[in-house]
């Protein structure tokens, strides 16, 4: 772990001191190791520590494994949850420069790719990160020049990421943001003379792809089917309206008058009693809340109904393995995390540290699947973050200036075209996977066009912006070779080092002798050349971006 | 998204020697172009679901009424209206939104036709059906990712996994064989549009085909890189995952180069394009399609996207800007096809999630699902509104429910009418347009 250059501008989030005069970015020590380890604890390999953490964090960078080695997983994932949150917005906060605009999108990720890079609440943040892409705000349109409330979106996720599942769906419904982004700021009662109706933007796809899903689900995520094998639908075009009219009312917080609102993107959005429908709503399982109510007794009660829903437990579970595990869990890993969704053991349901636990803990995470199909493809940008951490990438200036990641990546936080996120959780390309029933969301966001521009934007971040370059302007974000260049004479050590920093030293025979001519064919007065062609030879290959 | 080309990145256009062309990928059919023209099909997706009833809307005044009375605060104003004159009459009149002058000229020149009332369908629906519950429909109606399936799949109430390009391609496998790059080509990414069971898209960048800097000719190594990454992605992967992203590679290595000298030779168009990411993408099918004899390509089908449709808010401010780059394109493109000499092989034509509710939320509208879309090219027989325009009245016959049109014209009738002319069997049309058969014309007689 790094200590942030920002670090005193930041307070909660930084470590110690440190500064721009470091040559070398200071380590904090190493946590000493715990006097009681958890009875029961697992010796941790190199190769299953790397895998965890390329699962559960930004990628391990030096030391982390030895880390995770003393405090064990559950140790780790307990710190993490105890850590505190890295805030976005103090980010923002502590800059100079506007926040609408070039600046304040560039800055916001500038946050983004920061704290992946130097904090310590990296299961937070990787979390924050899954639920972005749940939950799906974008600066893509009318949030453009919103950097502010962005940053203030994620801090939520964040903030929410190991709470209870009511408590978030809360916090995203009336957060302005998603107001602005999917039009339930400003949605007014009926007005039937005018065929005004409530607008059902938020009520259908926050039910869709937020909460439940379009079909009754089983425990294990499996569809639900009726006597005559058909799907079953959740919702019908009467419970949209129901959810629609119970959305009306609501504007920024800290307004004084409904049509003049403050525009504070920072604070709940607030109601108006005036605005809100009152007459009785259908909501989800046949259930009625009656007319004459307020708008925060109708949100309360419509969101409890939602929470109530059995779907959200498989629903939510499965997108979560997702984005940390596997693409295809089978239907009892999705069971049992579901099971911990609905009782986490002390009778609460919906708490997501728990269930982040168990989706990292579980047998199915911890032992990778026989049969070729298990894992996931590691999302093309999380690619190049962990190439970062390996190799405690950092800019002369102190800042992590890369404004348009989705140019290269296809994706970017908080930038998605759509509400339905760069990719589908049920994206299968046409054959084999498709043919055998599976899905490979990241595939989405991977052809002929983007295979090339990934692979282009990584090899520039290896050969090119690494420590040992000379002419690179002050805020290329480089890698830090220095350490490597010693091992370039034997390029068998060289290969094998390279590999425990990104993979726990795990690569297939083939991609190392395909390697290792490579980096053979390199004079051995170019240590650089070789250092970066052993980099460039795992982190572009296939294996590099499978975690299976 | 736009590419920059970095210093790493070399252009085609520098090498590349004649041997290439035969790492391509072929279908393993042997056999000659049994086409010998040209044809050539472009899908421009409207995502979010176009609210086409305030792009086509009647004018003469008992039909303007009915609408201006349903659409309230959101009707366009009927003087505003951009008269066009079909040759065929239901007895009303129409007009285009103002910001569509493009199409209002596209129109009226006889190059654009307008498909009224289109959606997807299992078989004709009555206003009785769809409320009794009896009618058999296409399942998740008003949810936008089921929608586009739809109209990019045709999969009605069954389970599908491949769209209607994609059944094209593999359908004209044979008779393409011959060709140097595939039939589908996106200029919007993945899409379940092109998706076959054999045959597979390909994806371009507006920029051109993307490269590998590392393995260019200007990076110390790169051939030799490039032949190590040869042999990697060639490796038996055990895991699916890592085989369906080593395909890509593969694809994506062995046409970048080709394209993209190709793209080199392709003429300077005197046409402009919008600056609009729409315009762009039209624009390299442009280029594309102007060198296409260096790929023997005889039949092509590209798909481009816009995005912005969902015009649950602020619908007036931005539906201007959203029809004008639409007309704006589709005109600009239209051009480039006179231009190239291949208007009367082209026909561009859009799709979109759904029509949006007559009714209102205060200041947008919400999600519908028949709609009006546009056909141009010199192909479409034109200056005509084909199938039936609805009632635009809240609570009248066309309507379901809240201002949502029961679509008259399926997307099925409407794709296999296309596929019809782009060459496929009239025996193998159901395979394209599996609900076809359900609806008493098969062609709606437009191209």
């Amino acid at each position: 772990m790094f200590v942030s250059l920002f670090a005193l501008a930041l307070g909660a989030c930084g470590g110690g001191g440190g500064g721009e005069s470091s040559p070398a970015t200071p380590q904090i020590p190493a946590p000493p190791p715990s006097p009681d380890p958890p009875s029961g604890e697992i010796d941790i390999s190199l190769a299953e520590g790397a895998r965890f953490l390329r699962q559960a964090s930004f990628g391990p960078a030096e030391g982390d494994v030895v880390s995770l080695q003393t405090t064990g997983y559950e140790g780790w994932i307990d710190n993490q949850i105890n850590a505190p949150a890295s805030s976005q917005l103090q980010h923002l906060a502590a800059l100079p420069l506007p926040e609408n605009g070039a600046e304040g999108r560039r800055n916001r990720l500038e946050a983004f790719f920061k704290y992946a890079l130097e904090n310590d609440d990296q299961l937070r943040q990787r979390m924050a990160f899954a639920l972005s892409e749940i939950m799906v705000v974008s600066d893509q349109g009318a949030l453009a020049n919103r950097a502010g409330g962005l940053a203030s979106y994620y801090d939520m996720l964040s903030e929410h990421a190991f709470g209870n599942f009511r408590d978030l769906i809360g916090a995203v419904t009336l957060h302005p943001a998603m107001g602005v982004y999917l039009s339930m700021l400003g949605n007014e009662k009926p007005d039937a003379a005018r065929n005004i109706r409530p607008d059902e933007n938020y009520a259908r796809e926050s039910l869709q792809l937020f909460t439940i899903g379009t079909v009754e689900l089983n425990l294990d995520g499996t569809p639900r089917l009726d006597s005559a094998g058909q799907l079953i639908p959740t919702y019908d075009q009467t419970i949209i309206e129901g959810f629609a009219h119970v959305y009306t009312g609501w504007t920024f917080g800290g307004s004084v008058r409904f049509n003049r609102p403050s525009r504070d993107y920072l604070v709940p959005m607030q109601a108006f009693s005036s605005f809100h429908d009152t007459s009785e709503k259908k909501l989800l399982n046949g259930v009625v809340i009656p007319a004459g109510q307020t708008p925060e007794q109708d949100l309360t009660d419509a969101l409890d109904n939602i929470f109530a829903h059995q779907n959200v437990a498989p629903f939510i579970s499965r997108r979560l393995i997702q984005r940390f595990i596997s693409a295809n869990p089978s239907p009892s890993y999705v069971e049992r995390v579901a099971t911990v969704f609905n009782d986490n053991g002390f009778g609460v349901r919906g708490d997501l540290g728990a269930v982040i636990k168990a989706i990292l803990l579980d047998v199915e995470a911890r032992t990778p699947v026989a049969g070729g199909i298990g894992g996931k493809l590691v999302e093309p940008l999380l690619r190049l973050v962990s190439l970062w951490r390996a190799f405690d990438a950092s800019a002369p200036n102190g800042r992590y200036i890369y404004p348009q990641p989705n140019n290269d990546f296809g994706q970017a936080p908080l930038r998605s075209p759509s509400v339905f996120n760069f990719f589908s959780p049920d994206y299968a390309p046409a054959g084999e996977l498709s043919d055998q029933g599976l899905v490979s969301p990241e595939m989405q966001i991977t052809n002929e066009t983007t295979t090339a521009s990934v692979n282009d934007y990584l090899a520039l971040s290896i050969y090119i912006r690494n420590s040992n370059a000379t002419t690179l302007g002050n805020q290329a974000i480089r890698i830090d070779i220095a350490p490597y260049l010693a091992l370039s004479g034997d390029p068998e050590v060289l290969l094998q080092r390279m590999a425990e920093k990104l993979t726990g030293g795990v690569i297939s025979s083939e991609l190392e002798a395909e390697a290792l001519a490579m980096i053979n064919t390199i004079p051995q007065d170019q240590p650089a050349f070789r250092v970066t062609e052993a980099i460039h030879q795992i982190v572009s290959s296939v294996e590099y971006a499978l975690i299976e | 998204m736009i590419n920059r080309r970095r210093f790493l990145n070399i252009s085609g256009r520098t090498m590349l020697g004649a041997g290439l062309a035969s790492l391509l990928p072929r279908q393993l059919v042997a056999a000659d172009n049994s086409f010998s023209d040209y044809k050539c099909l472009v899908n421009i997706f409207l995502y979010g679901g176009n609210d086409s009833f305030n792009l086509v809307v009647p004018t003469s005044n008992a039909e303007y009424n009915v609408y201006a009375a349903s659409r309230q605060n959101l009707a366009v104003e009927q003087l505003d209206l951009l008269a066009i004159n079909p040759d065929n009459s239901d007895g009303a009149t129409y007009g285009f939104h103002p910001s569509a002058g493009a199409l209002q000229s596209l129109f009226e020149a006889g190059d654009a036709a307008v498909i009224a009332n289109v959606g997807p369908l299992v078989a004709p629906v009555t206003k009785e059906q769809y409320l009794s519950g009896a009618a058999s429909l296409p399942p998740q109606l008003f949810s936008h990712n089921d929608q586009q399936a739809q109209w990019q799949s045709l999969k009605g109430d069954a389970s599908l996994a491949t769209g209607w390009a994609g059944r094209i391609a593999d359908q004209l496998a044979a008779e393409t064989a011959d060709q140097l790059l595939a039939l589908n080509t996106s200029t919007f990414g993945t899409n379940l549009f092109q998706a076959g069971a054999v045959s597979i898209p390909y994806s371009v960048s507006t920029t051109g085909a993307n490269t590998y800097g590392a393995f260019g000719a200007e990076a110390a190594l790169g051939a030799e890189r490039r032949a190590a990454f040869e042999s990697h992605i060639d490796s038996e992967f055990g895991n699916v995952h890592a085989r369906a992203l080593a395909a890509v590679h593969k694809r994506s290595l062995a046409s970048a180069d080709l394209v993209n000298q190709a793209l080199a030779q392709a003429p300077d168009l005197a046409t402009v394009f919008p600056a609009s990411f729409l315009g762009a993408q039209l624009n390299i099918i442009a280029r594309l399609i102007a060198v296409r004899d260096r790929f023997e390509m005889c039949r092509q089908i590209f798909f481009v996207g816009a995005g912005g449709f969902d015009t649950h808010d602020d619908q007036n401010e931005l539906q201007p800007g959203l029809l004008s780059d639409v007309a704006d394109s589709i005109q600009a493109f239209q051009l480039a096809m006179v231009e190239l000499g291949v208007n009367d092989d082209v026909v561009s034509f859009t799709h979109s999630d759904f029509g949006r509710t007559l009714t209102s939320n205060g200041d947008g509208t919400d999600h519908g699902w028949g709609g009006h879309q546009i056909v141009t090219g010199g192909p479409v027989n034109g200056r005509q509104i084909y199938g039936q325009m609805p009632i635009l009245e809240i609570g009248g016959d066309d309507d379901a429910t809240g201002g949502r049109i029961i679509p008259t014209t399926s997307v099925d009738q409407y794709a296999g009418t296309l596929a019809e002319w782009f060459g496929v069997d009239t025996s193998a049309l159901d395979i394209i347009a599996p609900s076809l058969s359900n609806f008493t014309t098969s062609n709606l007689g437009f191209v």
